[in-house]
């Protein structure tokens, strides 16, 4: 069953440069996570507001349930639409205790229901105790349960997720993301999740939307986004590519540090760049190689080291923490990556 | 593909072009705005009448009434009139701060005490402390004199509370709590580490005082001279008892002579006009306030110990709170025994006017609680729309609210009085048109309480509520309501607390047998029968006192 | 909880009580409104007991006074005991201020009655058409002079321009006796009186620019800005500072003499300018007039006829030490006859028609 189909929506703001949303597309299925994922700016919360009925769409439909929710004429408000968030700075009402919160959208139901509901969302995300706390007296990952218990509460057809763990810090966002994720499939909620953090996307999403400039560069499983990345900017974005310039020939490409046997759809003599990424590349020290380590920098587990190409070009790779290697140190870098590397033409 | 896309030069943007494009901006932020925006809209409206009218009337008055008023006044009472506002805003300053810096950044003794001393004048109206010091002081009748008189044997000189320097004096006692609050905010607020970096940099304490410590309150203290300025603009009663001549008490001079109101509307008009220019400033050193603001990482700077200083310092702030507040309120006192204890004054006391003491007592009270009211409701709309709609026709509007500010009583009397007379016969006369001056006079303050308690909650509250089933409108009654709430009360108190003073407007536009405690203790003082003033006066002062303590107790330091 | 949910409910109310306000404005006239009842239900009764009007005047009577407040509210508080069923509303002002609302109010008439302290301000408004004619029973009785030929006013009071001295402070040997005195440099910063916006002083202005000319009568109040007058807003002020040693001398109404003296201060009193040649003594009549449109034409007229009454003159004669119009009616005892004075004598009709000339004079030198 679709839960939310989302057809050519744009939205433009006065002050905006470019549309903030544009031409957008997109249905999810019941039960499913789908993660909007991109730059700041990039349209995914506007999306979401849209979505919400928070903003009202210039262009485009918006269905819930198979029920329109925006159109050409009509425009639900997001009292009607049925629908549970949970809001980045969480927005517990700060005059209501914790049980008021979650029982803010029950009302109009029989006070036995609503009191089985809470107690059942209390249990569900561990807060039975603190049900007369007020939100100032909460910790940050408590507030963070509280939010989504209040939006699951009413069992909406779709839950909207906006950056939701951006307030807490690491090892509680770690947490969170875990217990999250188990609780919304536990209950089989259909969810849109916006972040910025494509780790926190490709962990939490069941399917991935990235998002720039307001247009939808890609929609897939993480995995599909990852490695087959569409586009040049989801490459760049979601494993933090750098990008190596090759030309196209029979059998493979032909780069500076090699050649990469694989096969590509295009034209022999095509130029091409390639989406390397940090554990796409392999070094070993050559006084006559083909680049030199130009920094070091320790991260614990692994050293990162940053390598300048004799093009100039400044490409990343990384060595267990044992071996230690001097800056200046002149070395052979080659492809490595095992699988196949992504390709786009280059523009221009 | 869509024209309009493409950037255009601002000039080539026509005005209807820039109104369907802000319109379009409501409509499409969500459903209410078009209403907010018409409602905030109709609030500016309202306010603005009254200002555009006068200035109207102003442009229109014919050139004779201009060329008299230029060639014998209009220089001598812009000079007046500025003069006293340089000089009493200076000293409020100075006092102003001094007092901040004792009681915030130094060991002065009883500073706790001193901090209730320090804000407790704003309860009382500067032309009632004008009355007291008026009858102490003035030059061989006086009662100071008198009193050194008998003692000494031989006349002796004491200064005159009359003219310009009485008039500053006084309206400096009277206004240096606008400057010592808002002061006293900053230096609270300031970071340790300021003056610490200046100290590790070679800057020696009394240098570091003056080159960083001053400089970075400087939003607090101009926010505060600004808001003294527009005072003294407005101040009718002190200067007109103490017979120094500003565009106030001569606009209210030509009132009350010839029979010709384009003379008064000139004057008006050049009064707006002067103060909107420091509204303006005003409002721009509103935004650059901000800098004085807490950040988390705050810790407050350290007391400075006074050493010797300490027992000088405890009697200037002594002398302060003894002329600013223990003389008016103990003079006012012992005349409220005479006159209780004299049957015959007594009797004259609770019978006067038309319809007797309570009722003026409750005059005062249901006209003020009334305009309070009102303020505050018509804020709301207004604060929402500017605050949850931030655009160009938003800001404008908000700016528009401020304009009460600009508008002396005086003015907004003779305003009403034309306008209602021709527009809204039945409304003149009534003591409704008393309220609709301090609604049209005291707006802004409540705005501004509005807005500031607006932005202290988040747009999100409102919108997790639209999202768990509530339309705008319950939105706003079940979340943002109960919490701008405290925030509402303030500003209503702050309004309650200036209408309750207010002189001029009350004596120009009240219907015949309508008297307010203000206007009764002018009344009666102005007669010279202050004995009999004092009971009136006293519980006005009271009656403020409580709005004001109210208002104290919602600061850190007052509680 | 309950605590936002009790303010939630008190707001609502609240919004609702500011809504109705507008509709009911007037709380505090609720008394008004259950006095007017009796009017609208009782209209046989009233038409039949036209006879006796005296009886059955009620409602609101508004009164705009010139007089200031205590000045006033004896003749008001009299009245009242004989027509309790009246609720007299007072707005007293200077004269000016006063005649300002009354042509302001003119489509939109508040008022029932003027008094005022000098006939200018009544002649100027008079020939406005400010006023409707009424000519109580006693016009007859009282000097054709101060009877409007239109019966638009009519004269009540009269007062003396005089001079007060401190007698500690004034040797009998050195006592101004003329006006002009008052502008010897002897006296410099030693004199106190009532600035622009007083109406005794305004119509003394008015009436020396009639006799003397608007030259001397500039000369002579340049003279008093120059020897240091002290303008107060009103006459209390100067008999007090009079009174108190303040001042050597006062220019004052003749009754705030007595008014001082009652208080036991050391002060004399002089009747200036009747030597030969001399102006003569300058006398101001204090009149009442019936508003054009008024509301309570009867309460209104009911009170012109008690202030010409021998009651009412005899409250302004024994409270307040002023020269009743009605013949027959005594001084206060220790008030010098005016018959045994010489008075200036001012023609009102022509210097009302010159009133905005005043203030020019008055505005020109800066009068305070």
């Amino acid at each position: 069953m679709i839960a939310l189909d989302v057809r050519h929506l744009s939205k433009r703001f006065h002050s905006g440069q470019y549309p903030a949303v544009n031409n957008v597309s997109f249905s999810m299925q019941q039960g499913e996570i789908l993660v909007l994922v991109g730059p700041s700016g990039c349209g995914k919360t506007t999306t979401l507001r849209l979505i919400a009925g928070l903003e009202r769409p210039d262009s485009g439909e918006i269905y819930l349930d198979g029920q329109v929710a925006a159109s050409r004429e009509v425009f639900l408000p997001p009292e009607q639409r049925g629908i549970g968030m949970v809001f980045q700075d969480h927005a517990l009402f700060p005059h209501l205790n914790v049980y008021d919160n979650i029982a803010f959208g029950l009302r109009g139901r029989p006070s036995v229901e609503i009191r089985q509901t809470v107690h059942e969302l209390l249990d569900m995300v561990g807060l039975e105790p603190l049900v007369k706390r007020f939100p100032h007296a909460l910790s940050g990952g408590e507030r963070q349960r509280v939010a989504l218990a209040r939006a699951l509460a009413p069992h909406p057809v779709l839950v909207l997720m906006d950056e939701p763990f951006s307030s807490l810090d690491t090892d509680l966002r770690l947490e969170m993301r875990e217990q999250v994720r188990s609780l919304l499939k536990a209950m089989n909620a259909s969810v849109v999740f916006v972040t910025h953090d494509q780790e926190e996307a490709l962990y939490m999403g069941d399917r991935l939307a990235v998002f720039q400039q307001g247009q939808l560069e890609q929609l897939g499983t993480p995995e599909q986004v990852f490695q087959n990345s569409a586009t040049r900017f989801v490459a760049e974005f979601m494993g933090n590519s750098a990008f190596l310039s090759g030309e196209v020939i029979p059998g493979g490409i032909r780069t500076e540090v090699g050649l990469v046997s694989q096969p590509v759809d295009l034209p022999t003599g095509s130029r091409v760049e390639l989406a390397v990424r940090v554990d796409d590349l392999d070094f070993y020290p050559d006084p006559t190689g083909n680049a030199v380590i130009v920094e070091r920098i320790f991260r614990g587990v692994q050293n990162v080291y940053r390598l300048r190409l004799d093009s100039g070009l400044t490409l990343q790779a990384f060595k267990e923490h044992i071996t230690m290697l001097p800056v200046g140190q002149r070395i052979q870098a080659k492809l490595n990556p095992g699988h196949p590397l992504n390709v786009f033409l280059t523009s221009h | 593909m869509n024209r309009s896309d493409a950037p255009m030069p601002p000039a080539l943007v026509s005005p209807w072009q820039r109104l369907r494009a802000a319109s379009n901006r409501l409509t499409t932020r969500s459903a209410s705005p078009v209403l907010l925006a018409g409602l905030a809209g109709l609030v500016a409206l309202f306010l603005a009448v009254p200002v555009v009218y006068i200035f109207l009337r102003a442009v229109g008055a014919d050139a004779e009434a201009w060329q008299r008023l230029l060639q014998v006044r209009l220089w001598k009472l812009l000079g007046n009139t500025l003069l006293l506002m340089l000089a009493v805003t200076g000293g409020a300053l100075v006092i102003g701060a001094s007092m901040a810096w004792l009681t915030e950044r130094s060991d002065l003794p009883g500073r706790k005490y001193f901090r209730w001393m320090f804000a407790l004048p704003l309860a009382i109206p500067a032309y009632i402390g004008g009355i007291v010091h008026l009858a102490l002081l003035r030059p061989r009748g006086g009662m100071l004199p008198r009193l050194l008189e008998n003692l000494l044997g031989q006349p002796v000189y004491t200064p005159s509370p009359l003219g310009f320097w009485g008039a500053a004096f006084i309206l400096i006692l009277f206004t240096f709590p606008y400057v010592y609050l808002l002061s006293g905010a900053a230096f609270r607020s300031q970071h340790a580490s300021l003056e610490e970096a200046a100290r590790m940099l070679g800057y020696r304490p009394l240098r570091t005082f003056f080159s960083v410590t001053l400089p970075a309150m400087r939003p607090g203290l101009l926010a505060g001279a600004l808001l003294v300025a527009l005072d003294i603009l407005a101040e009718y009663g002190t200067v007109a008892l103490l017979r120094y001549e500003t565009f106030s008490s001569a606009i209210f001079v030509q009132l009350s002579g010839r029979y010709d109101r384009s003379a008064a509307a000139v004057l008006s008009g050049v009064l707006v006009g002067l103060a909107v220019i420091i509204l303006w400033a005003e409002l721009h050193s509103q935004g650059q306030a901000r800098f004085t603001q807490m950040e988390s990482s705050w810790r407050p700077a350290p007391i400075v110990r006074l050493g010797k200083w300490r027992i000088p310092a405890l009697l200037v702030a002594a002398g302060v709170t003894f002329t600013s507040l223990l003389v008016p309120v103990g003079v006012l006192t012992t005349w409220s025994i005479q006159a209780v204890l004299d049957p015959e004054t007594l009797r004259s006391v609770l019978h006067s006017g038309s319809m007797g003491f309570s009722n003026f007592a409750w005059n005062s009270l249901w006209t003020s609680f009334l305009a309070a009211l009102l303020a505050i409701t018509l804020s709301v709309p207004v604060a929402l729309f500017s605050v949850r709609h931030p655009s160009r026709v938003s800001r404008l509007i908000a700016r528009v609210c401020q304009v009460g500010y600009a508008i002396p009583g005086v003015v907004i009397a003779l305003s009403l009085v034309l306008l209602v007379n021709r527009a809204l016969p039945f409304l003149y006369a009534t003591p409704l048109i008393v309220v609709i001056a301090y609604v049209l006079r005291h707006v802004p303050q409540a705005v501004r309480a509005s807005e500031a308690a607006l932005n202290q909650v988040s747009a999100t509250l409102e919108e997790a509520a639209r999202v768990s089933g509530r339309t705008a409108v319950q939105a706003f009654v079940q979340v943002t309501f109960p919490l701008i709430l405290p925030g509402l009360l303030a500003g209503g108190a702050l309004v309650f607390l200036t209408s309750l003073k207010e002189l001029p407007a009350t004596l120009l536009l009240r219907p015949a047998g309508f008297d307010t405690l203000a206007v009764r203790v002018w009344v009666w003082a102005n007669d010279g029968f202050y004995v009999q003033a004092a009971p009136a006066a006293l519980l006005l002062v009271l009656i403020s006192a409580v709005p004001l303590s109210f208002l104290l107790r919602r600061e850190q330091i007052f509680k | 909880m309950s605590f936002y949910r009790l303010t939630s409910l008190l707001f609502i109310l609240v919004l609702l009580l500011t809504a109705c306000t507008p509709a009911s404005p007037v709380t505090p006239e609720v008394p008004t409104a259950a006095a007017k009842l009796p009017d609208s239900t009782d209209v046989p009764t009233d038409v039949a007991a036209t006879e006796t009007v005296d009886q059955t005047i009620s409602g609101k009577l508004v009164i705009y006074s010139g007089r200031s407040e205590p000045l006033i509210q004896p003749v008001i508080d009299a009245f009242k005991a004989e027509h309790p069923e009246v609720e007299v509303l007072l707005k007293a002002g200077s004269n000016s201020e006063i005649a300002n609302a009354l042509i302001e109010e003119q489509a939109n008439t508040q008022a029932d009655l003027f008094i005022t302290t000098e006939l200018f301000t009544v002649q100027s408004l008079s020939q406005q058409g400010i006023f409707q004619p009424y000519r109580p029973a006693a016009a007859d009785l009282l000097p054709p002079e101060f009877v409007d030929p239109n019966n638009n006013w009519i004269g009540l009071t009269l007062r003396a321009r005089v001079i007060m001295y401190n007698t500690d402070l004034v040797a009998p040997e050195d006592l101004p006796t003329s006006i002009f005195d008052l502008t010897d440099p002897k006296w410099k910063g030693k004199i106190a009186a009532a600035g622009s916006t007083n109406g005794s002083m305004q119509a003394q202005i008015a009436a020396m620019r009639q006799l003397l000319g608007e030259e001397e009568t500039e000369a002579w109040l340049q003279g008093l800005l120059d020897n240091e007058v002290t303008f107060f807003g009103g006459h209390t002020d100067v008999r007090k500072a009079v009174g108190a040693g303040e001042f050597a001398l006062g220019l004052v109404n003749h009754y705030y003499y007595h008014l001082q003296l009652d208080e036991g201060s050391k002060v004399g009193v002089i009747y200036p300018d009747q030597g030969d040649g001399q102006l003569g003594l300058i006398t101001n009549a204090t009149a009442v007039a019936v508003v054009k449109g008024a509301q309570n034409v009867p309460a209104a007229q009911a009170f012109v006829d008690f202030l010409v009454s021998e009651q009412g003159q005899k409250i302004f004669a024994e409270q307040n030490y002023e020269y009743p119009l009605l013949p027959g009616v005594p001084l206060r005892e220790g008030v010098q006859p005016l018959e045994s004075f010489r008075l200036a004598e001012v023609n009102i009709a022509e210097a009302a028609l010159d009133s905005d000339a005043t203030f020019d004079l008055m505005e020109k030198l800066e009068l305070p």
